[in-house]
């Protein structure tokens, strides 16, 4: 399975807007790996290389050396079959939609639909405040609904009758696809689960940054260097995994902060391209669901996997999984036991 | 519970007799509210209770009659000032505004003025353009006034326990037409007070919210029960202390219902009824609108003489009625 994945201008200072694309090192066919260098970019302020998020091939090259492009706008677009998400990534819908139409490559399968609306969209469109919120939290592109109301303004009754942005409903279809394609290739992996409950209080900051200081101190353990953990988030497209890297290294405030910005952009559908990929663990947090527990899973190249639930008053629930090539059995147990121990310190 | 129906003079009365036998310090000054009983009866039989040095006639000298009850209250009295109509205030408006509200504030909280200042306001008596106004925005923009507008002989009694207790000067301002009229709930007996900016809800429903103030939340009544027998159940809000003002109810309202009407008797510009829209606009219920904000007001004219003419300078129960119908027709 392949999937179209848009490599944009990264953002490389608080103040940068722009970027100028000075060259690319790869063109259009080439198989590249995670890492491999694919274009040059030059700002006021810094060079840079930018790297292939994910194994892939690069399927078009969107801008020309030397164009100044807007900071989230694509420079090339890769198939990849990797974890990568199908998200936004500051780019502008309908321009992202037009480049991707450009074929200069074989393609391989690809799953995403070009879904066209079925009217035309009217860009300023007059709606009571009610109806605005309220399709936004559908899903539903309020430039598709007809108005009824006095003045041509779209009232709550007219949002009745409207259906779910095309567009997004089909991301919300390749996203699924995605997340469970994963978790069918690690199903036949060995595993266990454990679980335990612990009285104590801590936010998510903490629990991730504990987490991969649990990790961290069992070196014997690791199939990666560094730590990446990745948090199931709820977003416009659905779930999205976005990863926090050596969480343990940065404070707590901080962690916290870039936890609150990232769940923020999400729900819009936006996750950083740099928090796409190296993930070693992923942590379910259900507690915002009041749910005690679901099965936690491992996804592709992680070796453990971590579900928080509520129990209710400060009890929470713990569940940690395993792939048991790469541990044994009571390391599961004492990776959790020393993770509480750190949470109840 | 108290059965007694009283109408907004005699609990307004009431009201004045409790603080009188409360406290020494409290005084009536005004006039004709002495041997002739109030303008409007609101005194009535006080001067004969209370004794001439308590219940004072006045000179005609609106700006002599709240600057004694400033420098009064300065010396530790709890003066109530009548003004016979709310218009002749402007004749008062310095002692209002630049004394009575500041004189806290500019002497560091040294002193204080507990002085009410209660005065009829509104149109339909034919009393023409200078003794018929509602002046509610004048007294609701100086900060250091709170400013109160009742719309019922129960609230009246408590709001103005409530205002002759406050430290600070109190615009209490009464609305004619509603001197002679029993309220639709008792008048309960004690000395029980209604604290200053809580807005009530008069009563629930949930396709619309409207807010009005004094006499509208009566006219408002009408409509609310007129057209729940076509099935359209409304929301009224009385937020009855202007002066402080508290949403809180409304937002709570609108969050339910989506839709806002809001009604005064007073000129649409600038008027006290548009801080409520304002606010509402401002806050974190505008997202729960699925209604344009639609606004009842008076005209943009002083009040006429004629009859016809003043009547169709303000909001009267049919014009609530159309606008209230159509917000529910039209915004679904």
């Amino acid at each position: 399975m392949s999937f179209k994945y848009p490599v944009v201008m990264p953002k490389m200072s608080m103040t940068m807007e722009t970027g100028e694309l000075i060259n690319f090192h790869v063109k259009v066919g080439d198989h590249v790996k995670s890492g491999d260098i694919l274009f040059e970019v030059m700002t006021d302020k810094i060079d840079m290389e930018v790297d292939a998020p994910a194994d892939g091939v690069i399927e078009s090259l969107v801008a020309e050396p030397g164009a100044i492009i807007e900071i989230g706008k694509p420079v090339l677009i890769m198939l990849t079959e990797t974890e990568v998400m199908a998200f936004d990534f500051g780019s502008e819908e309908g321009e992202t939609s037009q480049i991707i139409e450009k074929k200069s490559v074989e393609p391989v399968e690809v799953k995403i639909a070009q879904p066209t609306p079925a009217i035309v969209l009217n860009e300023k469109v007059k709606a009571v405040p009610k109806a605005r919120t309220e399709a936004m939290a559908r899903g539903i592109d309020i430039r598709t609904i007809a108005p009824s109301g006095p003045d041509n303004t779209i009232t709550m009754h007219d949002l009745g009758n409207a259906q779910v942005d095309p567009v997004i409903s089909a991301r919300q279809k390749a996203n699924r696809a995605l997340v469970a394609n994963a978790i069918e290739n690690s199903r036949s992996i060995a595993q266990a689960s454990f679980s335990r409950k612990v009285n104590s209080e801590f936010d998510i900051a903490m629990l991730i940054k504990a987490w991969a200081k649990t990790l961290r101190s069992r070196p014997d353990l690791a199939i990666h260097t560094d730590i990446g953990v990745a948090l199931i988030i709820k977003s416009k497209y659905g779930s999205a995994l976005p990863v926090f890297k050596d969480p343990d290294q940065i404070s707590h405030d901080d962690l916290t902060s870039l936890i609150a910005r990232t769940s923020e952009s999400a729900i819009d559908g936006k996750v950083p391209l740099a928090m796409l990929t190296g993930a070693t663990t992923t942590i379910f947090d259900l507690r915002a669901y009041s749910m005690n527990s679901a099965t936690p899973l491992l996804f592709p190249n992680q070796i453990t996997s971590l579900t928080i639930g509520d129990i209710g008053d400060l009890e929470k629930n713990i569940s940690l999984t395993i792939d048991l090539n790469f541990c044994d059995f009571y390391d599961g147990a004492m990776l959790l036991d020393a993770l509480i121990a750190s949470l109840t310190k | 519970m108290s059965d007694r129906m009283l109408t907004m003079a005699e609990a307004i009365r009431e009201a004045m007799s409790i603080a009188f036998d409360e406290r020494p310090e409290v005084f009536l000054l005004g006039e004709d509210v002495g041997i002739y009983g109030g303008a409007f009866g609101v005194s009535g039989d006080m001067y004969h209770r209370y004794g001439a040095e308590r219940v004072l006639d006045t000179p005609i000298a609106e700006l002599g009659i709240v600057g004694a009850a400033v420098g009064a209250a300065l010396s530790g009295m709890r003066p109530i000032v009548e003004i016979q109509f709310s218009d002749f205030t402007a004749q008062a408006m310095d002692q209002i505004a630049n004394q009575a509200a500041k004189i806290h504030f500019m002497l560091g909280g040294a002193l204080h003025v507990p002085m009410v200042l209660r005065t009829p306001q509104g149109s339909g008596t034919g009393a023409a353009a200078q003794h018929s106004q509602n002046l509610e925005p004048w007294f609701a923009s100086v900060p250091g006034l709170k400013v109160v507008v009742p719309s019922n002989p129960a609230d009246a009694k408590g709001l103005l326990l409530s205002s002759i207790d406050d430290p600070n000067p109190v615009i209490f301002l009464e609305h004619k037409l509603l001197y002679k009229i029993p309220g639709r709930e008792p008048v309960p007996e004690g000395s029980e007070r209604i604290p200053l900016g809580v807005s009530k809800v008069v009563r629930e429903g949930k396709d619309l919210t409207i807010v009005a103030t004094g006499i509208m939340v009566n006219k408002a009544w009408e409509v609310c029960e007129k057209l729940s027998t076509e099935g359209i159940s409304i929301t009224l809000i009385d937020p009855r202390t202007i002066s402080p003002l508290d949403m809180q109810p409304v937002y709570e309202s609108v969050d339910k219902t989506g839709r806002l009407l809001v009604v005064q008797e007073g000129p649409a510009q600038a008027g006290f009824i548009n801080e409520v829209i304002a606010q509402m606009a401002g806050s974190a219920s505008f997202g729960s609108l699925i209604a344009p904000i639609m606004r009842l007001a008076g005209m943009n004219i002083p009040i006429p003489y004629a009859p016809q003419l003043e009547k169709a300078a303000v909001p009267q129960i049919e014009d609530i009625e159309i606008a209230a119908r159509e917000i529910v027709k039209n915004w679904r």
